[in-house]
């Protein structure tokens, strides 16, 4: 439990800026709708075009993918860096246990921010007085919560392969941008899935295809707890 | 028999094409103090870091408290036992004083929080401010708090007193002197040998990451001796090859023999060879050490 506590700590400041941007931002294309409208978007859409364009598509999406991809940097390598990983390493705990303190609670800060703006849209919907099904809400909140644990995955096992913080970043983005374009590519819809496309519902989000990506991240975090369990320090 | 807390048998490490530990055999007997004395670079820390489970060796095998510190189950079980103060002194800096005394006894069942109040106050650490806040001696005083109060068998600590001011250094090797008494074996390394001869009951030297010696403080006071010899002309080159000889200084026609069996072998060879003795006395630390480490032999 204290594990947990830890890495509540070590990443709440992340995770509340991010509460903070997300809630806000919602809360913003919501309000001034018709103000945003004009400036993002096509003014002639309907209410919910326009907020599957501003939120679960657009910008916010995008800033979600950051948010949860810095969630997953840190760790037993940036431990080191601030000279803490012999206090953590010499308590009478496996690595395993350290790995999947870190890992839970960022899946769970990751579904958190997803959560967020798929509960305040219906919510905040009614004062501008527009309505948005909270049942299609939540349906984007679990697309963005199964595709930001993969992005999560990633920003987590890049930190445990790249040395040094801002490098894990990079390289985390790096790879994000490569994927995209790969999966932009003609013909490569037969192989690969366009994690974004499946966040916003426009890619496959059928069971079999979610499943698949959850294994995916699953297997990226077992993988850096692997790498975790058998690195010097 | 002796009874130990550290063993290990031709431990090594190695970082691409450099030793840092090659073939070590250290043996730490229960409650003692016992300082670890090496150079920069000579193999303290990783040698403390493969005790701890925190690096791999790259051979050889070691127990710790009697549980083997290459398989991660055992490992394990040695480290709720032994309590661990790292050279950089750094801890979680998000965390107040209070919370990480809190958090750390929640990982030691039979953790006496009487003892970590009486140290709160002897320390005046002030327990709700945050770790980033504490000057390095006060970080090292919770470190120490932190590893007293669950009353480990084995503390472990590497350059306690490094960057602390004299007043905190007094303190701490007061502090650490007074704990076989307790039942706390002490092992730390240092290279400040001032502080090691004032605490340690007995002391290991590592050099190029092997153990080139192993004593009490009592056996190298009674034992060791600086013999300095004149020759009225150069010394025969191999003339002390002896296995008492532990390092020799030459100077001109001056020669200055370390010898760990006292001086009669050594002076009756010198003799041989027309010398004369000009002083004999008892060696201290420093001397063992810079003998040792310099490689004079």
């Amino acid at each position: 439990m204290m594990l947990l506590y830890k890495a509540w700590l070590e990443s709440r400041a992340r995770f509340l800026l991010g509460l903070l941007a997300l809630a806000g931002l919602s809360a913003v294309f919501v309000l001034f709708n018709q103000d945003v409208r004009t400036v993002v978007t096509d003014h002639d859409m309907s209410y919910v075009e326009y907020i599957w364009r501003g939120i679960f598509k657009g910008q916010l999406r995008d800033i979600y993918v950051i948010l949860t991809l810095l969630l997953g940097l840190g760790g037993l390598d940036r431990e080191r860096s601030y000279g803490t990983a012999g206090h953590t390493l010499a308590l009478p705990v496996s690595r395993w246990r350290l790995i999947a303190a870190r890992g839970l609670t960022g899946i769970v800060e990751t579904a958190v921010l997803a959560i967020l703006p798929a509960s305040l849209v219906p919510a905040l919907s009614p004062f501008v007085h527009e309505s948005y099904s909270w049942l299609l809400a939540f349906q984007f909140g679990a697309l963005w919560t199964i595709g930001g644990t993969l992005i999560f995955a990633i920003g987590f096992l890049a930190s445990v392969l790249v040395a040094g913080e801002y490098s894990a970043a990079v390289a985390a983005l790096v790879f994000l941008f490569g994927y995209s374009i790969t999966t932009d590519l003609p013909g490569m819809e037969h192989y690969l899935v366009d994690i974004h496309d499946v966040m916003n519902g426009s890619g496959p989000h059928d069971i079999s295809t979610l499943a698949a990506i959850s294994v995916t991240a699953a297997a990226m975090i077992w993988f850096g707890g692997l790498i975790t369990s058998r690195k010097d320090y | 028999m002796m009874d130990y807390v550290i063993e290990t048998h031709d431990l090594s490490k190695q970082f691409g094409a450099f030793h840092a530990v090659s073939g070590l055999n250290l043996r730490v007997a229960r409650n003692q103090v016992t300082g670890f004395l090496g150079r920069n670079g000579a193999g303290k820390s990783t040698t403390i870091k493969m005790l701890l489970g925190m690096t791999q060796p790259t051979s050889g095998s070691g127990l710790l408290l009697g549980y083997s510190i290459t398989d991660p189950k055992q490992d394990l079980e040695a480290r709720r036992q032994v309590a661990y103060c790292g050279e950089d002194k750094q801890l979680y800096a998000y965390m107040t004083v209070k919370q990480l005394i809190r958090f750390t006894a929640s990982f030691y069942p039979d953790w006496r929080s009487e003892v970590a109040a009486r140290l709160l106050e002897q320390f005046q650490l002030p327990p709700g401010r945050k770790v980033k806040a504490l000057s390095k001696g006060m970080r090292t005083k919770l470190a120490l708090l932190l590893a007293l109060a669950r009353r480990p068998s084995l503390l472990i600590l590497d350059e306690p007193t490094e960057g602390l001011d004299p007043v905190s250094i007094e303190e701490l090797l007061q502090t650490l002197s007074g704990l076989p008494a307790d039942g706390t074996t002490v092992f730390f390394s240092s290279h400040q040998i001032s502080e090691v001869e004032r605490i340690a009951d007995r002391v290991c030297i590592i050099d190029g990451g092997r153990l080139a010696v192993d004593l009490s403080l009592d056996e190298i006071r009674q034992d060791h001796r600086r013999i300095t010899f004149s020759f009225s002309q150069q010394p025969p080159e191999h003339l002390f090859d002896m296995p008492e000889v532990r390092s020799i200084e030459t100077n001109g026609r001056q020669v200055i023999v370390i010898s760990s069996q006292g001086s009669d072998a050594v002076v009756e060879r010198a003799k041989s060879a027309d010398a004369v003795v000009v002083d004999v006395v008892p060696v201290n630390l420093r001397e063992l050490f810079l003998g040792t480490v310099q490689d004079h032999k």
